[in-house]
């Protein structure tokens, strides 16, 4: 089963397999979203789930942590921490 | 008559606001405080410039406060005493406050006087001062205050639990002896880490003022209004007190050397009402930074503010310095942790007979590791000075323990001592009526004094209670005299109704156990609101430690089905009851409760089945242990003092390369385990390794001389370039305390040399490790140039930048050695194990494409941002004016390390640095963890820092001219304009916004660039690199952690301040959000992703001129010493982070 990713940024669109994290995607595809420690807690990467937030994987307590450290809106994520298992459209906040 | 109270009843009161800043405002010269030795005594003034005092006071009662305060902040002995003026305090403090009552009097309304007492300047918490001589210092300006008319007296800006309850006793005694009762005040200052300056929250304020007796706590100085929110709705939700509310103008700034206070009166006044309003607050006013002005804007919304209306729900806590605990937990029972007690534990009587400190320091916070809620703590011992052993461990134990204390003596001296050393709430444990109520009351005396819980056991003129009728009668007694004559809360009596041991097999105490039960259900009954608790463990004594074992848990558990609150226990033995074989519950239920029959009896059924049993379950008790297993948990629990002792025993009758081999390393391999599983966190598996490391030591001269324990060598390395050492050093120290010997040749190591290295010393393998990208890349060079040497050697790689896809791909096809990815330090390990057992042949490299080739792009977008005229990314406008520097070219400053803690994001350092994570514990077991563990640590360590120069922070920052030219920034001589300093050129991205750096500076007028460099110092990398070759592992790598998040710490601090010169600081966000770019404009340092290439550092040190604070470039462009970082700052809105 594959899955497509949508990043609204620059209209990208990709096709992944399944349950691949969407730090792979994005490297692969050169989507523009920046990553920095690359373990939920520098949060360079927080995108919004504009669509699909269901298929997105369930938070860790890391990343919840954070996110709610920042009061983050729900639909919030932390790109590195994402695996995806359906169809989804990111929107990179840049924050 | 109004008074202060009937006032405080009928309207929300105003106070003044900042007194210092308006004494400031009308400048005070050297004449003014009557010499250069006198200069700032602001105390002073009221006797020299007493108008100035008057027209303070007038201006504030002017704009509408109900009430002034005296100009007496530091108007005592002790502070005086700096400026040679001791002898003034008495005085100041009459005329302080008859001049404010004169200005108050000529007021239409009634206009009160508070007489303001500060903090002083020294914390009797960390020993700057003794009880007596702080006592005293109050005393005298408490005397002076209410002889000059103070109205009330206010304890406030309080920074030290310690402190406000010498100060609250010497307003108590000072009113008593004058006879002249006033209302007393205290008001703590919470500063922006969420604690006072010694630590403490709020709730560990209120637990240990609230049995003192005060008229109302609230909160001024440090923040402004809305940092203060959360410890508001503490005492909303829990303080029986008004609450007061002063508040700064904001959380105050330091431009250019002034601080500046952000809130005007405009701003300040609708948060303090909201605030009011919303956790109904009952005294309002200022701080530092407010005016009469603030004070006006104030008045009308207080008019309309109804008096406060709430419900206050208090929990009977107890309190160490740091937190508060409360007494009835849920599930009950709360635990107290008996093995710090001379009476009860072989091990604290010997270090206290050793009269080892930290010792008895760790055998407490082992306690506290165990999940205690209290700590039992008792120093009676037989010969020795009881009252200083008490004052000498408490000294010690009070700022390094966050659980509270129950002061476990009979002694009224021992119980003073350690009453005034402690500065939260204690319970005393105990009173009782041996010698009928003398010494009962000495007791409850002090506990009045000093606010301290008690536990009154059941014992009178006649003996120990032994029926539950006599037991129920001694409690009433109890009662009566606690609650019903001293008035003290009924939740703060607690009854111990006494267990005797079921092994003795005595007659008499055959049913023992059932009446101590059936008395705990009637005392609960009908004394509503005591509490209860029990020494459990006397229940077996005489008994083996596996039947004591499960007699305890089951008397535990049947207790407190009957009522009981609190245990003393040893929190490392809870054994849940289903745990229990069916049978042994039986045959020890048949104990308690003395199910004797005919031909059958409990007890002799207990000793038959438990006699040749060894406790099975983990067992701190250590004697109980056999010596291996102690070594074993030695290890696991990162022992490094106590496993000595168990390996000089060990020693005795074990082969020393067995002991090794068999369970140092085997412990330690469970320690590998569980860091895998994630049941154990970094700092705990580097205690572990401390702890071995000391156990090896010990064991290393008894090792038959030519044989080895190691299993194999390893050459370490950080690459070339690359001065990150952390990550090798942790491989180095697990490897190393595993068995393998380890030769760690540093950082910055060209291949060439490691290679050379390899031929002196023949190793299995080689590590290579480095954080950068950069240091991938040389990493395949390196495996390049074995393969052209013709090496085999295996190489194993690990690094922040690194992935297993390119380690198992790129990095292996460079090289016909085998190549092996090591994720940390402890697949570093498993790979070692392998290597030398032969289990690893060469890998075959994974195939180019992995996982990105089934990553398919269906559509990118149209077209990529055009660029401008300027080749510069349209995505990026420039609508706004650029801001004007308040100086161009560059200046240098200094801050004190403390000031850094306000910038560090605790969440990075303790999560990230640190290395806490939840792993596969629960929330609420990783919430005590960090409560336990990372929290303490943190404030251990700022005490430390406070006090130890290691850290010498020093910045430079300045404001340069600059033009975008395409994707560079043209950097030009603020003298003149016309020259170029530098050119500094920036990435762009291919695609998508196409965005380069030099997008957020005009092309088309001169813009604003803002540059930084901060360090923390050589000092600080010389202390890390101590710490690691004394073997202090865990404090290696604590420092480290922390020293790096305070670098980013002052990079912030200065870039906030950079943000407040350039006027765009209106967009910081509160709290953690700052950390994740919440404010206006980006801070780029080079190494990251938007700027990459570490050579720009070189054009940043110059144009800041490093050098002048020891900051210089290595050969690899990064900054030495550690512990510094430079950054670009852009002010443009639109710049954020990004990849180039």
């Amino acid at each position: 089963m594959s899955v497509k990713v949508h990043f609204l940024l620059e209209d990208l669109l990709v096709e992944a397999p399944e349950g691949t994290p969407l730090q792979a995607i994005a490297d692969a595809a050169g989507a523009d979203i920046t990553f920095g420690c690359r373990t939920g807690s520098c949060g360079t990467c927080r995108v919004r789930v504009a669509e699909g937030l269901g298929h997105c994987s369930e938070m860790g307590a890391e990343e919840r942590d954070f996110l709610q450290g920042l009061d983050a809106p729900a639909d919030q994520r932390l790109a590195c921490q994402v695996t995806v298992h359906g169809d989804v459209a990111i929107d990179y906040l840049g924050l | 008559m109004t008074t202060l109270d009937t006032l405080l009843r009928d309207k929300v009161l105003l106070l003044d606001g900042g007194m210092g800043t308006q004494i400031f405002a009308r400048t005070p010269t050297v004449e003014d405080y009557g010499g250069p030795a006198l200069e700032g005594c602001v105390d002073l003034l009221t006797e020299r410039r007493p108008q100035w005092i008057r027209e303070i006071h007038e201006s504030y009662l002017n704009a509408g406060a109900d009430a002034v305060e005296t100009n007496t902040f530091g108007a005592n002995p002790l502070v005086l005493g700096e400026f040679g003026l001791a002898d003034k305090a008495y005085g100041l403090n009459v005329q302080a406050a008859s001049l404010a009552k004169e200005v108050a009097r000529s007021f239409d309304r009634p206009r009160f006087v508070i007489g303001s007492v500060g903090p002083g300047t020294k914390l009797i918490t960390l020993g700057h001062v003794g009880y007596a001589e702080l006592l005293a210092s109050y005393r005298v300006q408490m005397d002076g205050l209410l002889d000059g008319g103070a109205d009330a007296i206010l304890i406030e800006t309080c920074q030290d639990l310690g402190q406000i309850k010498v100060a609250v006793r010497a307003a108590r005694e000072a009113m008593a002896a004058k006879q002249r009762k006033v209302p007393l005040w205290v008001q703590a200052t919470v500063e922006t880490t969420g604690t006072l300056l010694v630590g403490s929250d709020i709730a560990a304020v209120l637990t240990s003022v609230e049995p003192l007796g005060i008229d109302v706590l609230g909160l001024n100085c440090a923040t402004g209004p809305d940092e203060m929110h959360q410890h508001l709705q503490t005492l909303c939700e829990a303080s029986p007190f008004p609450i007061s509310c002063l508040p700064n103008a904001g959380l105050p700034e330091n431009v250019a050397g002034q601080v500046v206070y952000p809130l005007d009166p405009a701003a300040f006044a609708p948060k303090v009402l909201h605030a009011a309003s919303e956790f109904g607050l009952a005294i309002l006013g200022g701080c530092c930074g407010t005016t009469p002005d603030h004070i006006r804007a104030l008045a009308p919304g207080v008019e309309k503010l109804n008096p406060p209306e709430r419900t206050p729900k208090l929990e009977r806590s107890a309190a160490s310095l740091y937190q508060s605990v409360a007494l009835k937990q849920e599930p009950a029972p709360l635990i107290v942790g008996e093995r710090t007690n001379a009476n009860g534990s072989k091990k604290f009587r010997d270090l206290l007979a050793a009269e080892d400190w930290d010792g008895m320091i760790a055998l407490a916070k082992e306690q506290q590791k165990e999940g205690a809620h209290l700590l039992d703590l008792c120093v009676a011992y037989v010969g020795r000075d009881e009252v200083r052993d008490a004052g000498e461990l408490l000294g010690r134990l009070v700022s390094q323990i966050t659980l509270p204390l129950v002061i476990d003596s009979t002694e009224v001296p021992v119980i003073e001592k350690a009453l005034q050393r402690s500065p939260g709430r204690c319970v005393v444990n105990s009173i009782n009526f041996e010698d009928g109520e003398g010494k009962a009351r000495k007791i409850l005396d002090l506990c009045r004094t000093y606010g301290a819980a008690v536990v009154g056991l059941t014992i009178d003129e006649r003996g120990m209670a032994k029926t539950r009728e006599e037991k129920l009668a001694v409690a009433k007694r109890l009662h009566a005299l606690v609650v019903g004559e001293y008035g003290m809360d009924a939740g703060d009596l607690i009854i111990d109704p006494l267990t005797f041991t079921l092994g003795s097999g005595d007659e008499t105490f055959r049913g023992s156990a059932v009446e101590t039960l059936e008395a705990l259900r009637l005392i609960k009954a009908e004394l509503p609101g005591v509490m209860t608790m029990l020494g459990v463990s006397n229940v077996s004594f005489g008994l083996n430690p596996a039947a004591r074992h499960v007699l305890n848990a089951l008397m535990l558990y049947h207790g407190v089905k009957h009522g009981l609150d609190m245990a003393i226990f040893n929190a490392s033995k809870v054994l849940p009851v289903a745990k229990i074989d069916p049978e042994e519950r039986r045959m020890v239920e048949d104990l308690i409760f003395d199910r004797r029959s005919e031909g059958y009896d409990p007890l002799k059924a207990v000793l038959a089945r438990f006699s040749d049993r060894k406790a099975t379950l983990a067992d701190d008790h250590r004697a109980d242990l056999p010596v291996l297993e102690r070594l074993h948990h030695g290890i696991l629990d990162g022992e490094k003092q106590a496993i000595l002792a168990d390996v000089d025993e060990a020693l005795k009758d074990h082969d020393p390369l067995k002991l090794i081999n068999e369970v140092l390393l085997g412990a330690m391999k469970v320690v590998g385990e569980r860091f895998g599983s994630g049941e154990m966190q970094l700092p705990f598996v580097l205690e572990s390794a401390e702890a071995m490391k000391a156990a090896i030591k010990r064991i290393e001269p008894h090792l038959p001389r030519e044989s080895t324990y190691q299993k194999g060598r390893i050459l370490l390395a950080t690459v070339k370039g690359d001065v990150h050492d952390i990550g090798k050093n942790l491989v180095d120290i697990i490897l190393s305390n595993n068995g393998f010997e380890v030769k760690n040749l540093g950082i910055k190591q060209p291949i060439e040399s490691i290679l050379k290295e390899l031929e002196a010393w023949p190793a299995d393998a080689i590590g290579l490790s480095g954080l950068l990208v950069k240091s991938t890349v040389i990493m395949k060079e390196n495996l390049h140039f074995l393969e052209e040497q013709a090496q085999r050697v295996p190489v194993i790689l690990g690094g922040a930048a690194l992935t297993r896809d390119y380690v198992e791909g790129d990095c292996r096809r460079s090289y016909s050695g085998a190549v092996l990815y090591a994720e940390d330090a402890f697949e570093g390990l498993r790979h070692m194990q392998a290597l030398v057992a032969g289990d690893v042949s060469v890998p075959a490299p994974a195939p180019a494409a992995s996982a990105a080739g089934d990553i398919r792009i269906l559509k990118r977008g149209s077209a990529s941002v055009p660029l401008t005229e300027h080749g510069q990314s349209s995505w990026v406008r420039h609508d706004a004016p650029s801001p004007e520097p308040p100086f161009w070219g560059v200046r240098e400053i200094a801050d004190a390390p403390v000031d850094l803690f306000e910038h560090l994001d605790e969440f990075a350092l303790v999560r990230n640095r640190w290395g806490f994570s939840q792993g596969s514990q629960g929330a609420e077991a990783f919430a005590a963890v960090l409560r336990n563990k990372a929290e303490p640590q943190l404030a251990r360590w700022k005490e430390r820092l406070a006090a130890d120069p290691v850290f010498q922070p020093k910045a430079r920052y300045g404001y340069f001219p600059v033009r975008a030219e395409g994707d560079a920034l043209r950097v030009l001589d603020p003298g003149d304009r016309s020259k170029t300093l530098a050119v500094l050129g920036f990435p762009r991205q291919g695609s998508g916004r196409r965005l380069c750096i030099a997008d957020f500076f005009r092309a088309d007028a001169t813009d604003v660039l803002a540059l930084q460099l901060v360090t923390l110092g050589q000092a600080a990398a010389d202390h890390a690199a101590r710490l690691y070759r004394e073997d202090g592992y865990a404090d290696y790598f604590a420092f480290h952690g922390l020293a790096t998040e305070l670098t980013e710490a002052y990079a912030e601090r200065v870039h906030a301040r950079i943000r407040r010169e350039l006027g765009i600081h209106h967009r910081d966000l509160p709290g953690r959000a700052l950390f994740a770019q919440g404010y206006q404009g980006s801070r780029y340092s080079y190494g990251y992703p938007a700027c990459p290439d570490l050579e720009g550092n070189g054009p940043i040190l110059d144009l800041l001129r490093g050098a002048e604070i020891g900051v210089h470039l290595s050969d690899s462009h990064q900054m030495d010493p550690e512990y510094s970082t430079s950054a670009l700052v852009a002010w443009h809105p639109q710049a954020r982070y990004f990849s180039a």
